[in-house]
């Protein structure tokens, strides 16, 4: 079975595809996919009707309950004939309908095909709905892609879609809740032992909702008649043969197990029945012929419903019956529709006009359609309509149900007259029993009586599926023993009334007849009286519709996510960072107050909190505090950045305080940097910032969440201090690093013991000075300035204490500037390699030297510009970041070639004859590499700042000044 | 696994330090990347087998023994991320190959390719990271870099929205490092495997708080509602092949690493209830904002943003079938989100629009980009047999099974949020593709069969053209691919979030067999 499916899936995939070239030969070979359904499904015949269902798995995930099982029985096997029937007629229709077939459209239709064997033959709920959303998706492109560029036709099939699938989605979950309750997917596994509780009522009406809107039912019914936009062959397989069936299908699958079971029976039956009544009553206005038989869907399927869902073998024969009955008569009706729209150029009941004369025999296969439709004998329809007569006929609730039916019946005779009469009779308003005489004479005439000059040809294939859809429901009536047999399996299992119905085209005079005979005489003086009732149709068509619903959710959904979306996504920084300060003030800062409260957190009242070691710290402190404060308050650039290094100095104190010296020294040179690079950019900067737009409560709100978070951000702390039971491992970091003979813990952390991190955070420098060079050198051209391409500028004061004087970023040139950056050149470069050297044992290091190392440049850069910068240091900044950040990696790879881990350091030792013995520990080399990566982040910033200022100074500091 | 372990995020640095000073060869640029980048993938796919024989391994690097020295870890969830992170990284990049020569681009590539292999570092370093400082180092990593890209060929707009991305990843970087400190305060140590022998001594108040900064640290990342309002505003901004990189793996990232603190760390689970709201929260707010939109690139970071809330609730639900389908839904979202950010740059290339008031009549046009487009939006949206209903279904049972109120309406909520995805996505599909170009003038939509036939184009440019299709072909195969794997995928995510709440194997691995 899963070979069908596959088959299916590849002949719409390749056939489109490989005979593109001659569609008409491309959509014959297609219709073999559902040609070898019915082949095959012919050929399990005996094995069905002996009550051995034939069954396949394929584990898919299986740990999800995603097997791919199926299994055919019964219901399936009358379905499958259905489904590969219609489908191979439907695709030969094609041919002529569309003329040139377009690929697409049969690829999906042959995918359609597949799905829906798919569907029919699941046994998994699972597999069962992703077959299920498959036609969904098949019906979405065949409704909106043949002429997309239709409104109409777009809505449609969005409708279509969300309907089907917002309510397939609810499906799923019930499946989901049913197979839990159940403990498995198997719907076999399921029927054979049901699971109860509420959680199986809720997931039934679950399920129920996901099939009332797949087989439209009222009031989730509207995309059906809007679907009518579709080519006609997809409205004949898909929206009425086929797809709209499989909410029948499903009822009729689980109705065994659940028939008695929470809300199953009355939901099912009162759904049913007014979609019955309703889509009868609305079927008799149309006027367009397509909308005419989708309402009459809607109700046919509806009759299914209630029969499906009743769960009384009498009910269930009628019903599957009736499934195989519907299809057979319906698809030839929409075709036919077709066969007029194409010949006529319309598909209006009032715009057609004596037609059947024209097109006899079609007219005649429609009508032989029709009889089986409204329960002629001796067609299919009316063997399922006896028994479903019968099914009802038991007293009680089912007397209600019974009258239901015989009115929905009567709607049904009604609007099968209107459709004959407005297809091909005369154009009269009000109907007569003398003007269908006139017309059924008239078609009979030029079908038998020779040529009329009117009488349009039309090509077999246009005619042949028509007629043998027909005939064919007549046939199947003649042999309601076959059905019987293989629908009984299925059927036994429901309980039964009696000595147990049979399907039969002869029971006997009783009820079933009588009311038979009744809906025929009600049903021709409903249509005959139908045009006084017009009125009433009016009026009751003021009364809100499912269509009308929908637009209104769909609206009223629109409106609130733009209502919403306004007020969140206002495009304001501070909102944004407010909303995530208040975050974490209600989340952890709510838990964190509750635990104080409930005493979940060791107290704070104990005094062991030491609010701090040294009254320096509480002065530091007061001024970082104050500094920042002021940095948020005060309107010049400059004085912003000036107190931003003030904090920063602030915090070099608190390390020094602290006993921690490296880090002090390392801050320090990062403030200073910091800070000079600020004064670059604040100069292509106005002086003030701009006025402030916010509101006073807004800046009031805002500093108080940031209050807020500075208390809540202490107390944690101070939690956090007296929750802490354990030794913490930083001295476990001095112990190693004293192994290691290095007495300076911070460089051994850096570079040996979690010389990783430092790996990270040197590539975070290298991205940061990429992303500097990137931004500012916009619109430049890529190549750094060298100094030879720069102008010498005129005699400057101290000009020969340089090597290539240019112009200064900061002010006119300046001789001690300039003596002073020559002459100190060399001895920051001494010292920085000394901190590099030194930080083994001394505080120092890599880091601390590159950017010592680079201030010398930058000294170079305030008195010489980007001129001297150039001759100082004529590498590229980009070779020494690269460069560094490669002379750190390999040295992490030296761990590997030593035998060891990546970054494992080892000690290297030789003796040199001048130096003597030397030892040197290899990640010495990594903070090699450190240093030179922070010296090329230096240079590069300065280069590529300094850069943009030459570029265009008087613009940049007309603003400045 | 000594040398294999650190490899993931040492070739692409390695890649990057080349690349620096060698950045005037466009040739020797993208040869490095695609090398490189291909070589992370093959790194990945040996560390998952080595994993699947062998479970959780270990190195320590530096060989300082853990809790002292830092420890790299994968198991099954850290090897599954990284092979899908580094197929995506190599898809996207080989499309920035191919675009670099036609198309929109205006980035300089000496500056786009070493970024973007410190980004894969920095993605790759912080699933591999068995330390929270190296998590954070991780982070910085890749949230530098990304400023980086985030702002290349830069515009107003683009200056705009990366002020506001940077200042916004500060913030959270700042919450983090806080945390941190919070951490090591309270428990003396910062590496993960020894951390989770100690948070459960921790007073309670104290652990459910800190379980919430790092929710919500990650949570800024991750862009969790209410802490997602900026992604929306940013990321759309950038290069959309920049964007695409972002949506597929910076979120996902800090998702990864909210999954992998929350188990490790916090196993009482303090935290499920307000993580099911913000879980349910995330998914109504991301994706109704989806439907306000009318540029493609914002519609899809809504969604990307609704989305998150299906991995948050996957987690919330703290069980194996929970973790398993987030775990399954971050595999899914990775590829498709990925895949629709470079149908949308098609898109745009054949039509110069990403608005849906102008784009249009795309089907006709392009039946190839239509299909790159449905089958991604299809999946996204969750519709079987694609990938994403198999991440949704792993979900919905987990909800449906959680036993709780709260799980029962957030799956509903779920249940709602795949069909309004499925509206943000046919809308799209409709006015892109099905609904006529309205616009005058008569639509200048180059057919692509017809494309690489003009005579204006040079070989290199059919080149390009080819190789920009036939990658977003390839990530949608990818996709599909995902689907057809789902059993295998699926088994080895439910090992790998039993592994996730058992954690005595990550334990052992990392601190040897006699710890707790």
């Amino acid at each position: 079975m899963l070979m069908l499916v596959l088959f299916h899936a590849t002949v719409a995939l390749v056939v489109p595809w490989a005979l593109r070239h001659d569609r008409r030969v491309m959509t014959y070979v297609a219709a073999l996919a559902p040609l070898a359904t019915v082949l095959w499904a012919a050929r399990q015949t005996g094995a069905v009707a002996e009550g051995r269902p034939i069954a396949e798995r394929f584990d898919w995930a299986p740990d999800l309950g995603l097997v791919l099982q199926f299994r055919l029985d019964g219901p399936a096997w009358v379905l499958l004939l259905l489904v590969g029937g219609v489908g191979a007629l439907v695709l030969a229709y094609s041919v002529w309908y569309f003329g040139q077939p377009p690929p697409l459209g049969i690829g999906v239709l042959v995918a359609f095909a597949g799905a829906m064997t798919g569907l029919v033959l699941a046994d998994n709920l699972l597999v069962l709905y992703v077959f299920w959303e498959l036609t969904t998706l098949c019906s979405y492109i065949l409704i909106g892609g043949f002429s997309p560029e239709i409104k109409e036709h777009r809505r449609a099939a969005n409708q279509a879609l969300l309907m089907t699938t917002g309510f397939g989605l609810v499906m799923l979950a019930g499946f989901v809740v049913l197979g839990q309750a159940a403990g498995t997917y198997t719907i076999s596994a399921i029927l054979a032992r049901p699971p109860q509780g509420v959680a199986v009522d809720v997931a039934l009406v679950l399920i129920l909702l996901g099939a009332f809107a797949k087989s439209a039912q009222v009031p989730l019914h509207s995309w059906l008649p809007a679907a009518m936009v579709a080519p006609t062959p997809v409205s004949a397989y898909l929206h009425a043969a086929a797809m709209v069936q499989a909410g029948v299908y499903l009822v009729a699958r689980l109705t065994p197990a659940f028939a008695e079971t929470g809300a199953w029976r009355p939901l099912v039956v009162v759904v049913g029945l007014v979609s019955l009544i309703v889509g009868g009553w609305q079927a008799l206005w149309q006027d367009d012929l397509k909308r005419l038989l989708a309402y009459g869907t809607i109700s046919q399927l509806g009759f299914l419903m209630v029969l499906c869902g009743a769960g009384t073998r009498t009910a269930a024969l009628a019903g599957l019956a009736l499934l195989l009955a519907h299809g057979l008569y319906k698809a030839p009706m929409f075709l036919v529709v077709g066969v007029l729209d194409h010949r006529f150029g319309t598909r209006r009941g009032s715009e057609l006009y004596q037609t059947g004369r024209r097109i006899p025999f079609a007219a005649l296969a429609t009508a032989l359609a029709v009889a089986s439709m409204v329960g002629l004998p001796p067609f299919l329809g009316y063997v399922a309509k006896e028994a479903a007569l019968e099914a009802f006929t038991h007293g009680g609730v089912d007397v209600a149900v019974l009258a239901g039916v015989v009115a929905g019946s009567v709607f049904t005779v009604a609007y099968g007259l209107r459709f004959l009469q407005a297809a091909f009779g005369g154009n009269t308003e009000t109907p007569t029993v003398q003007g269908l005489k006139d017309d059924a004479v008239s078609v009979w005439q030029s079908a038998f009586r020779g040529a009329d000059g009117a009488r349009v040809r039309l090509p077999r294939v246009a005619l042949w599926p028509i007629v043998l859809l027909a005939v064919a429901g007549f046939g199947a009536g003649l042999v309601p023993g076959l059905w019987q047999e293989m629908i009984a399996p299925y059927a036994d299992r429901l309980p039964a009334v009696g000595k147990g119905y049979e399907l039969s085209l002869w029971h006997g005079l009783g009820l079933p007849i009588a009311l038979g005979a009744l809906t025929w005489v009600l049903g021709a003086g409903l249509y005959f009286l139908s045009p006084r009732l017009r009125p009433v149709w009016a009026a009751l068509s003021r009364l809100p519709t499912g269509r009308q619903g929908y637009h209104v959710v769909l609206k009223g959904l629109f409106k609130t996510a733009r209502g919403l979306t306004r007020r969140t996504q206002v495009g304001s920084l501070p909102v944004y960072l407010a909303v995530i300060v208040l975050t974490v003030l209600l989340l952890p800062g709510t838990s964190l107050v509750m635990a104080l409260n409930r005493g979940t957190v060791p107290s704070l009242e104990t005094g062991r909190v030491q609010p701090w070691d040294h009254p320096v710290q509480l002065v530091i402190g007061v001024v970082v505090v104050s500094a920042a404060v002021m940095a948020a308050w005060v309107g010049r650039r400059l004085s912003a950045a000036l107190l931003l290094g003030a904090v920063g100095y602030g915090v070099v104190g608190l390390f020094v305080v602290h006993g921690a010296p490296d880090l002090a020294l390392t801050s320090l040179v990062v403030e200073t940097l910091t800070l000079i690079i600020l004064v670059f950019v604040l100069r292509r900067l106005p002086e003030r910032f701009p006025p402030l737009r916010r509101t006073r409560a807004a800046r009031v709100g805002s500093a108080v969440i940031s209050v807020c978070l500075g208390a809540f951000v202490t107390t944690f702390l101070a939690v956090a201090v007296l929750s802490r039971q354990y030794a913490p491992v930083g001295p476990g970091y001095a112990r190693e690093a004293a192994e290691e003979d290095a007495k300076n813990v911070v460089d051994a952390l850096l570079v040996d013991l979690r010389a990783l991190d430092t790996l990270g955070e040197i590539s975070v420098l290298a991205a940061a000075a990429v992303g500097v060079a990137a931004l500012v050198l916009t619109g430049m051209r890529e190549e750094r300035p060298r100094h030879r391409d720069v102008p010498e500028p005129a005699e400057t004061p101290g000009g020969r204490w340089l090597t290539a004087p240019g112009h200064p970023p900061l002010g006119p040139p300046s001789v001690l500037l300039a003596v002073t950056a020559r002459v100190l050149t060399p001895t920051i470069l001494v010292f920085s390699v000394y901190l590099l050297f030194a930080g083994h044992n001394q505080p120092g290091g890599g880091f601390v030297g590159g950017l010592v190392a680079g201030t010398a440049f930058v000294l170079r850069y305030l008195a010489g510009g980007m001129r001297e910068l150039s001759a100082a240091l004529p590498v590229d900044a980009s070779v020494l970041i690269g460069g560094g950040l490669a002379i750190a990696l390999c040295t992490g790879a030296g761990g590997w070639l030593a035998g060891g881990n990546f970054l494992q350091s080892t000690v290297l030792e030789w003796t040199w004859p001048v130096f003597g013995h030397v030892k040197l520990p290899t990640g010495f080399f990594f903070d090699l590499g450190v240093y030179v990566l922070v010296l090329g982040l230096v240079l590069s910033l300065t280069r590529t700042l300094g850069s943009s200022l030459e570029k265009e100074p008087e613009k940049v500091s007309g603003g400045a000044s | 696994m000594n040398v294999l372990l650190p490899l993931p995020f040492v070739l692409p640095l390695a890649g990057a330090a080349l690349m620096l000073p060698a950045w005037r060869s466009q040739t020797w640029l993208r040869l490095l990347g695609v090398g490189v980048t291909a070589g992370v993938v093959a790194v990945s796919v040996a560390l998952a087998v080595e994993v699947a024989r062998e479970g959780v391994i270990t190195t320590q690097t530096g060989g300082w023994p853990a809790p002292l020295g830092i420890t790299l870890v994968a198991d099954r969830l850290t090897v599954l991320m990284l092979v899908v992170s580094s197929v995506v990284l190599l898809a996207i990049l080989l499309y920035a190959v191919g675009q670099g020569v036609v198309g929109h681009s205006e980035a300089r590539p000496s500056v786009y390719y070493p970024a973007y292999l410190m980004l894969s570092a920095g993605v790759c370093l912080s699933f591999l990271a068995g330390d929270l400082f190296n998590l954070f180092v991780g982070f910085e990593v890749m949230l530098a870099s990304s400023y980086v890209l985030i702002t290349l060929a830069p515009t107003p707009a683009r200056m705009h929205a990366g002020t506001m991305y940077v200042v916004v990843s500060l913030t959270s970087s700042i919450l983090f490092l806080t945390t941190i400190g919070l951490t090591y305060t309270a428990t003396g140590t910062v590496n993960l495997a020894d951390l989770s022998t100690r948070t459960e001594d921790l007073p309670a108040g104290t652990r459910t708080a800190l379980a919430l900064m790092f929710l919500v640290v990650f949570g800024i990342k991750g862009a969790v509602a209410p802490l997602h309002l900026w992604l929306p505003d940013s990321y759309p901004a950038a290069i959309t092949k920049i964007t695409a990189i972002f949506a597929a793996l910076l979120t996902k990232t800090a998702v990864y690493a909210m999954i992998r603190t929350q188990t490790l760390l916090f196993p009482q689970h303090d935290v499920g209830t307000p993580l099911l709201v913000l879980a349910a929260l995330t998914m109504v707010v991301g994706l109704l904002g989806a439907l306000t939109q009318q540029d493609i690139h914002r519609i899809l970071s809504f969604v990307l943003v609704g989305h998150i809330g299906f991995m948050v609730f996957g987690l919330a639900l703290f069980s194996v079938a929970g973790l398993t389908g987030a775990i399954l839904y971050l595999v899914h979202h990775i590829i498709v989100q990925a895949t629709l950010f470079l149908t949308s740059d098609l898109m745009q290339d054949e039509t110069g629009e990403t608005s849906l008031e102008r784009i249009g009549g795309l089907a006709g046009a392009s039946a190839f980009t239509a299909v790159l487009f449905f089958v991604p939006a299809m999946s996204l949206s969750g519709v079987p047999p694609l990938s994403g209903f198999v991440a949704k279904l792993a979900l919905l049972q987990a909800g449906f099974g959680s036993g709780r109120t709260l799980g029962y309406a957030v799956t509903s909520v779920a249940v709602l949020a795949s069909l309004l995805t499925l509206v943000a996505m046919s809308r799209i599909w409709t006015m892109a593709f099905w609904r006529p170009r309205s616009q005058a003038p008569a639509p200048e939509l180059p057919p692509e069969e017809k494309a690489g036939e003009e005579p204006g184009l040079s070989r290199q440019q059919r080149y390009s053209h080819r190789l920009v299709r036939t990658v977003t072909a390839g990530m949608v195969a990818c996709g599909l691919a995902v689907a057809v794997l789902a059993g295998p995928l699926t088994s080895w995510s439910v090992q790998a979030a039993g592994d996730l709440l058992d954690r005595t194997a990550y334990q052992h691995a990392v601190l040897g067999e006699e710890a707790p």
